[in-house]
């Protein structure tokens, strides 16, 4: 009866070491990608059916609700992106206006690519939007990882369910998979690069797949990257959005 | 003798006998050439049903979709169904434009006109999904009737937008779904030829009525030139129209098209005519099978002449038995029967085309409407279609009723010919 009690007692502290480990690991997560603010420049490679297209722009991020997104490829010259306090609008050089997206227009991919503007708007934290619990220890690309498993905390979430495989090291996420409310698997994203801030490793390319979508795939890749620089308030302005 | 012979014994005797015949069981002569005139009636209107129908899938393919001759790319051919305007028409060596020129002084080209549809997201609707549909309207409409029912370019209110004008016409259903009118804007997202999404606003200026629902439920008429622009499609073009002043041209014009782009080098960029599309080649692929239907159809009725003519021979045993001890041949005997029966196929029939072609007649001019009554169909046909009125589908209905019902009462009257006119007499 004793021995039953001890080894119940170490499985509640198992569960509890984990409980707490996955969390400190998601922190570290958050710790690596979550910046105060941002400038880039990056591109975006976009392979649909056969066909690649490449688009480039720069960008400006501070905390998780704003960001300042304008594309400078040329059949996309002009075209700007602002995230204002978690909401989204767009500028448009054809027709010189400012529109919001919004309702079912979020769940739209960003200029044809794997990424849906609902990607964009969730900046979060992680421990703020999910319940973390870790599933395995296992290797990829010969790296030990922990496979954790997200359930989101509000019904909300565009992701209500994740799957990451983080880096034991460097606690980047390697790898992680997306799921819908039904449990189907929506898209998958591999981090391909990583720099290193200081004491983070910060992800500066990566591969979108949308599972939806046949024979497609994004990279994204970040360059000339400045993380946490002084950037105005007035860059995340609707005027500065139709200037 | 044979003067006599041929006067008691000729065809034209037998057939008088015949129509006599007919007379003695007016109910049962009734009742079979009734028989015969539905079915005769049901071919007559069948036929003007589906040829009204195939007329009107073939003049909404040629308007909406394929004109005479198309022009475009095998990878958009391939993906026809998601309107892709990422694999548009191009050449090395020389711009769209002038291979339209080229295309348009080929003899026998009566109108070349590039066309762009595709798909669109509007934002702030309850209409989450359009098609844009990028036309040269002024030229469109010198060229094609949109209204099929109506016979006009289908416009209830406002106008068409002019060339390279920020505007749009939508059509009657959608902007009953979306709550907007003339004036109002249609803020919505469409994907680039690069993959771009380009944001556009264009104003409401008309509101149009094609009697097709699938083009009045979900789409767009813009300026060709400006969306051409906004999609990134300058010197492309996603799909080319040609009209013919004779459609069935359209395969001497797609050889000399297919030669013109052989010289231009683009091996990607293919040629169709109208009668390749799948709406087209589908009907003509049942019409063997409509033939099946009617034949069924006249061979049931058929059944009920068949089963008259058995109970003629019954009925007139002792006299078939007579005719014979009076020296009608087995021939003779047999034409008699025969011919009453063809005599009932005739009247029959004659009756059902009448019939038939009364109300074909007045159908062809009041349309139906094929919504209502299938509830919405995913086919390339309008609204509402007419049915075909045509002398010759009574003339062939009249035909095809007189000869089948007749060859099936050849082999009972044959019976009455093998009847032994001693046994015939003892019943």
């Amino acid at each position: 009866m004793v021995k039953k009690i001890i080894m119940f007692i170490s499985l509640l502290n198992c569960i509890g070491l984990f409980a707490q480990s996955a969390e400190e690991i998601i922190n570290r997560v958050d710790n690596n990608e979550v910046y105060d603010s941002i400038r880039y420049e990056g591109e975006m490679l976009i392979r649909l059916s056969g066909k690649e297209y490449k688009k480039s722009f720069f960008s400006y991020g501070k905390g998780t609700q704003n960001s300042f997104m304008e594309f400078t490829n040329p059949d996309d010259e002009g075209t700007r992106y602002l995230k204002k306090d978690g909401k989204l609008f767009v500028y448009s050089p054809d027709t010189e206006t400012v529109m919001p997206i919004t309702g079912h227009m979020l769940k739209e991919s960003i200029m044809g690519s794997d990424m849906s503007y609902e990607d964009t708007i969730d900046n979060d934290k992680l421990t703020v939007r999910y319940s973390v619990k870790i599933i395995e220890e296992s290797e990829l690309d010969s790296k030990n990882v922990w496979v954790v498993e997200l359930n989101a905390k509000k019904r909300t979430e565009s992701y209500p369910k994740q799957m990451m495989w983080i880096d034991k090291e460097t606690y980047s996420v390697l790898k992680a998979e997306l799921f819908a409310l039904s449990g189907a698997k929506l898209k998958e994203t591999r981090n391909l690069n990583f720099k290193k801030f200081g004491n983070r490793y910060f992800p500066t390319e990566s591969e979108m797949r949308d599972l939806l979508r046949k024979d497609s795939k994004t990279v994204f890749k970040m360059i000339k990257i400045e993380l946490d620089v002084d950037i105005p308030d007035s860059m995340f302005s609707l005027r500065n959005l139709e200037r | 003798m044979d003067e006599l012979k041929t006067k008691r014994g000729g065809l034209g005797y037998m057939i008088k006998i015949a129509y006599r015949n007919i007379y003695r069981n007016k109910r049962r002569s009734v009742l079979c050439m009734t028989a015969i005139g539905l079915a005769v009636f049901f071919i007559v209107f069948m036929m003007g049903w589906i040829m009204g129908m195939y007329d009107s899938v073939v003049k909404t393919v040629l308007t909406f979709e394929t004109g005479h001759v198309q022009v475009f790319t095998k990878e958009y051919f391939a993906k026809e169904d998601f309107i892709p305007v990422q694999y548009p028409v191009e050449f090395e060596n020389g711009s769209v434009d002038e291979f339209i020129d080229e295309i348009g002084k080929i003899p026998g080209v009566k109108a070349v006109l590039p066309r762009i549809a595709s798909y669109t997201t509007l934002t702030d609707s309850k209409v989450k999904h359009a098609v844009l549909w990028g036309l040269h309207i002024q030229k469109e409409f010198e060229t094609n009737v949109f209204n099929l029912k109506e016979k006009s370019n289908g416009l209830i209110k406002g106008r068409y937008p002019l060339e390279n004008e920020n505007a749009c016409a939508i059509g009657r259903k959608m902007a009953e779904k979306m709550g907007v009118t003339i004036g109002d804007s249609i803020p919505l997202k469409a994907v680039s030829s690069q993959f771009s999404d380009k944001f556009w606003n264009p104003e409401i200026v008309g509101i149009f009525d094609f009697d097709y629902g699938s083009v009045d439920t979900l789409y767009i008429i813009v300026p060709y030139e400006r969306l051409q622009k906004i999609l990134s499609l300058r010197n492309k073009a996603q799909k080319i129209i040609l009209y013919l002043d004779n459609p069935e041209d359209s395969e001497i014009v797609k050889s000399a098209i297919t030669e013109l782009i052989a010289k231009k080098g683009n091996s990607d960029v293919i040629v169709k005519k109208w009668q390749e599309h799948q709406f087209i080649d589908m009907f003509k692929q049942m019409a063997s099978i409509y033939v099946i239907v009617f034949l069924v159809f006249i061979i049931v009725a058929s059944f009920l002449i068949v089963n008259t003519v058995l109970m003629m021979i019954h009925e007139r045993i002792k006299e078939i038995g007579m005719m014979g001890a009076l020296g009608m041949t087995r021939l003779e005997i047999m034409s008699v029967f025969f011919f009453e029966a063809v005599l009932l196929s005739i009247l029959g029939s004659f009756f059902g085309i009448l019939v038939g072609g009364v109300v074909s007649y007045a159908m062809s001019l009041y349309p139906i409407d094929v919504v209502s009554l299938s509830g919405g169909m995913e086919m390339s046909i309008s609204n509402t279609i007419f049915v075909k009125f045509s002398w010759l589908y009574l003339l062939l209905s009249f035909i095809f009723g007189v000869f089948v019902s007749s060859v099936c009462t050849l082999f009972p009257s044959m019976k009455s010919a093998f009847i032994e006119p001693v046994e015939a007499l003892r019943n």
